[in-house]
């Protein structure tokens, strides 16, 4: 077993529920050690909704709150309000972060509170069976879209960039290493950070999108499309080609939420120790 | 040059996914005939000679079962 493993999962939960040669696996590694290269595991705490990616955080001896289908990022919200002190990391999904939970994706990245939203992308709902999702790429045959899915698919990072967060970054499965390197930036980040990862699901995404469920081709599908280019001036031009744009998109500073809250009671208790009402 | 000493293959959570055939340069893993305690055929690390220690296969595993030991410093050559 590897040392990684050995050192921080939960042993008695042992195999991972994850199918053979699922991504997910791969992102447990690669947050581990990045937690492991920072040393901030007793930190960490964590929240989850539904769906696969929703159990990465749960092998983790981590503290962590398993929640209603699309509300990890409320509750994350809620845990970083009454425990400023925790680096919270929120796993979720596609279809958690994009569809049931969009709304909360949308105003999470507008207050730009400090947590980490890493969002797994298979381009399907797996856990059900393979039906179609925000992030399904136009044309593609699952489950509920027998005759290819008529919808323009939603891109997180447009959607995270757009609504203010401060920190996004796309990455995938076959770039371990600045995969491993946007953990540590976004565990570290003060504000929003919004981490996308493109991830092999050979069971459902391989067998009804791409044409196999050989873990082999799936991983190299997405080393075959995943492009490095951080300008999203030029993402049109690579998305026509049916292809993805990865990197580190943007890094910025803004007031950060929980901050703002405390500099506001601040003020006001002051302003009410003067004899003024607010 | 690193040499690898063994590699283990944890066989109580191994799923067979191969994953670690098709990420390793030097062409150390084959499919192999023994069980995993999950019933998945189990990879074999049949060409271990060629290991370089890179540690691709370790970081790429998704069940993270793989070790790789690598022999100790002076003892490459034997």
């Amino acid at each position: 077993m590897n040392p990684l493993a050995e050192k921080y999962l939960r042993k008695e939960f042992l195999p991972f529920l994850f199918c053979p040669g699922c991504g997910d696996g791969m992102i447990v590694q690669a947050f581990l050690k990045a937690v492991d290269d920072l040393g901030c595991i007793d930190d960490l705490a964590m929240t989850a909704g539904i769906g696969c990616s929703a159990w990465i955080g749960v092998y983790m001896n981590v503290d962590i709150l398993k929640i209603l289908h699309g509300r990890a990022i409320p509750a994350a919200i809620g845990l970083k309000a009454t425990r400023p002190s925790r680096k919270v990391v929120t796993f979720t999904g596609d279809g958690d972060c994009l569809a049931i939970g969009g709304n909360h994706l949308l105003h999470a990245a507008r207050r730009n509170i400090d947590i980490t939203v890493v969002m797994v992308n298979n381009q399907i709902y797996a856990m059900t069976g393979g039906q179609v999702a925000p992030s399904t790429m136009l044309g593609s045959k699952t489950q509920t879209t027998p005759y290819g899915n008529i919808e323009k698919q939603l891109d997180g990072c447009r959607v995270a960039i757009a609504a203010g967060a401060t920190m996004v970054s796309r990455w995938s499965t076959a770039h371990l290493k600045p995969l491993i390197k946007a953990f540590k930036t976004a565990i570290n980040h003060k504000g929003f950070s919004y981490l996308e990862i493109i991830s092999q699901c050979p069971v459902q995404t391989g067998r009804y999108l791409l044409g196999s469920g050989s873990p082999e081709f799936n991983l190299q599908w997405i080393k075959e499309h995943c492009v490095k280019e951080e300008d999203p001036s030029q993402w049109e031009e690579i998305e026509a080609q049916g292809k993805i744009p990865v990197g580190d998109f943007l890094r910025t500073e803004r007031p950060e939420f929980m901050e703002e809250v405390q500099r506001m009671n601040r003020r006001v208790k002051e302003e009410q120790a003067r004899g003024g009402d607010r | 040059m690193k040499a690898a000493e063994k590699i283990e293959i944890d066989r109580r959570y191994c799923k067979g996914c191969m994953l670690c055939r098709y990420i390793c340069p030097f062409d150390v893993f084959e499919p192999g005939e023994q069980r995993s305690d999950l019933d998945y055929l189990m990879p074999r690390p049949a060409r271990i000679d060629n290991c370089k220690v890179c540690g691709l296969c370790e970081s790429n595993c998704p069940d993270m079962v793989l070790t790789v030991v690598a022999k100790e410093k002076g003892k490459e050559k034997e």
